[in-house]
């Protein structure tokens, strides 16, 4: 519980509790995401993970504390509020939009931008059409630097789960993001692609803070710069990936060792 | 091909409205060699297009369902005619304006409930309010006219548009034309705008939402504001064709607007092709031609027009159509450009043609 940092905070847990019913799925939870950090959060299944992100992104309200955004300077925003202020996520799974084409989904990402509202939209003003002109490039771009641009034509349901994985990512990227919250992103991924997505993740640092939630460990290890462990709704560890290998607490939650 | 492909598929303004405006120019030019009995069915049908796109639009692209498009249409008939009863100077364009307003704020009134309820419970309550507006129409006498309803003789034949007209006939023929070609007009403005929220950033959200709602709202797509327009936007569309039917029927009665032509648009919407526009053409020429097919089916089978039998002739064929259409072209009958698309390659077979999209 030892880890700090000098640089300014963009997301921070302070004392965050959920309770579903007579079930606390998270206890007390406290922890922050500092600027171009990449923090993991990890623990066994039903250790308040994915709560943890449903409440950094709106989907759950907690039952007591504050989630905030320091450096947006926000708090208790809605999930369409929250992409407007640069918090993109993307799902476990891929979550694309399975009618749009691969493009389109990644064009998708900048559907909270300002600008084409209903009336330029139903008038076909020029304005608009400069603008998903512009918005076409820029998702072209993010495909191509994700390296599967071939499937710009395709829909979602016909590529390799890798690649839409990749496409789920390219369409995070397009709402330019301040920080990326990712579940999951290393499942179903093999051993080449993962590479390439540490390199990714690793490069994405430099414009961003990136949360995400991992199961695999070899992955997680390489690319985080903090660790934030649950278990049973509590952090019960925070730390660099070294500091956590060692801990006691740690091993024993994952390993189910008793003390 | 071009000009028809342009108007489907291209992304610019001026593309659509050059495709738009070749086919009303098309449409128009028919209009003149028309009897003026096909030319008030060709109206009707126009007028029942723009009521079909914007359900179209509604379940195509939001992906809500709605069986109250006959109520929306009743509200735009009457906000229409009750304005142009008593004022009956007011230029057209303000009176359709007028149910376009009026049309937009009743769906919003529905959206707002409707917006939390999916599916089954979503048509449940859209067939409500449909159900809700003939009563209150016929029992709202002071205002609607009750069951007589509300005569109107707004659609006025300019004289420059009937000197073009001589012989027995002319005032009749002149008359049914001038209606056709308003009507085409009208509907020709309105599948323009259409075709512009179809590839336009809204159209998107509404898509967006109808794939992935959760996505969606991470994408920053209001969930709540996306819907309620949606239904704002297909009613105001009923509200229009709505008023633009009565006007061409020269009144507003109850009995124009029965819950039974809520199917009626639903059908001839998925009879057409869910989310196009020419799907809506599809669908406002099909019901051009119902009443023609009812009476000659009528009369090859021999069944009495007065029957219950024959009373129902419509939703038979309608019935039998539809389960023809499902099997053949699943996806409207708009589907079968594709196998004459192909014809036209294997006609041509240097030039590449891009295969469509998905929804266009």
């Amino acid at each position: 519980m030892t880890y700090s940092t000098s640089r300014p905070i963009t997301l921070a847990f302070e004392h965050v509790s959920v309770r579903f019913g007579g079930l606390l799925a998270l206890n007390d939870v406290s922890f922050e995401v500092a600027e171009q950090e990449i923090v993991g959060l990890i623990g066994p299944n039903g250790a308040g993970k994915t709560t943890a992100f449903n409440v950094a992104c709106g989907f759950q309200r907690p039952t007591s504390g504050t989630v905030s955004f320091p450096e947006l300077g926000k708090r208790g925003l809605h999930p369409a509020q929250l992409a407007k202020v640069g918090v993109a996520r993307t799902l476990q799974g891929v979550g694309l939009f399975n009618h749009l084409s691969v493009l389109e989904n990644v064009m998708a990402g900048a559907q909270s931008r300002p600008g084409g509202g209903l009336w330029s939209s139903v008038m076909g003003l020029p304005g608009g059409l400069r603008h998903e002109r512009v918005l076409r490039d820029e998702a072209m771009g993010q495909l191509e630097r994700l390296g599967v641009a071939t499937f710009a034509e395709a829909l979602p349901g016909g590529i390799p789960y890798g690649i839409a994985k990749k496409v789920s990512i390219a369409r995070a990227l397009m709402t330019r993001p301040t920080l990326l919250m990712l579940d999951e992103p290393a499942s179903g991924l093999d051993e080449q692609e993962l590479d390439a997505f540490i390199q990714l993740i690793i490069e994405l640092r430099s414009t961003m803070s990136v949360l995400l939630v991992e199961h695999n460990m070899d992955f997680v290890m390489q690319v985080v710069n903090q660790l934030v462990v649950l278990n049973f709704g509590q952090v019960i560890a925070r730390g660099t990936p070294s500091e956590i290998s060692h801990n006691p607490d740690v091993l024993a939650a994952y390993l189910g060792l008793d003390e | 091909m071009d000009w028809w492909r342009s108007f489907f598929r291209q992304e610019s303004t001026h593309s659509r409205l050059i495709g738009v405006t070749a086919l009303a120019a098309l449409t128009l030019a028919i209009t003149f060699v028309l009897p003026p009995v096909a030319n008030s069915e060709l109206a009707g049908g126009a007028a029942i297009a723009i009521v079909i796109l914007g359900l179209s639009w509604l379940i195509g692209w939001s992906g809500q369902i709605s069986l109250g498009n006959s109520g929306f249409m009743a509200v735009g008939a009457y906000a229409a005619g009750i304005w142009a009863h008593h004022h009956n100077t007011t230029p057209l364009v303000f009176t359709l304006a007028l149910a376009i307003v009026a049309g937009g704020l009743s769906g919003l009134i529905i959206a707002i409930p409707s917006t939390r309820l999916r599916g089954p419970y979503l048509a449940g309550l859209t067939l409500a309010f449909a159900a809700a507006v003939t009563p209150i129409a016929q029992n709202f006498t002071s205002v609607t006219g009750g069951e007589g309803g509300i005569f109107l003789n707004s659609l006025v034949t300019p004289s420059w548009f009937g000197h073009l007209f001589s012989g027995a006939n002319a005032v009749i023929n002149a008359n049914a034309q001038w209606t056709a070609d308003l009507a085409v007009v009208v509907a020709a403005v309105s599948f323009f705008f259409m075709a512009n929220l179809f590839h336009s950033r809204t159209g998107r959200a509404m898509r967006l939402v109808r794939d992935n709602d959760v996505a969606a709202e991470l994408m920053g797509v209001d969930l709540l504001r996306t819907r309620s327009s949606a239904f704002m936007i297909a009613a105001a569309y009923a509200g229009l064709g709505g008023a633009l039917y009565s006007l061409l029927e020269a009144s507003v009665r109850p009995e124009t607007f029965p819950l039974t032509l809520s199917i009626t648009l639903l059908t001839l919407m998925v009879l057409g092709g869910i989310g196009t526009l020419s799907g809506a053409v599809i669908g406002g020429i099909i019901y051009s031609f119902s009443a023609d097919l009812v009476a000659h089916v009528n009369s090859l089978t021999g069944v009495n027009p007065t029957s219950n039998l024959g009373a129902n002739m419509q939703g038979i064929i309608f019935g039998v159509l539809l389960i023809l259409t499902m099997m053949f072209a699943p996806r409207g009958l708009v589907s079968l450009r594709t196998p004459i698309q192909k014809l036209f390659r294997i006609l041509r077979p240097r030039r590449q043609t891009p295969d469509l999209g998905e929804l266009h």
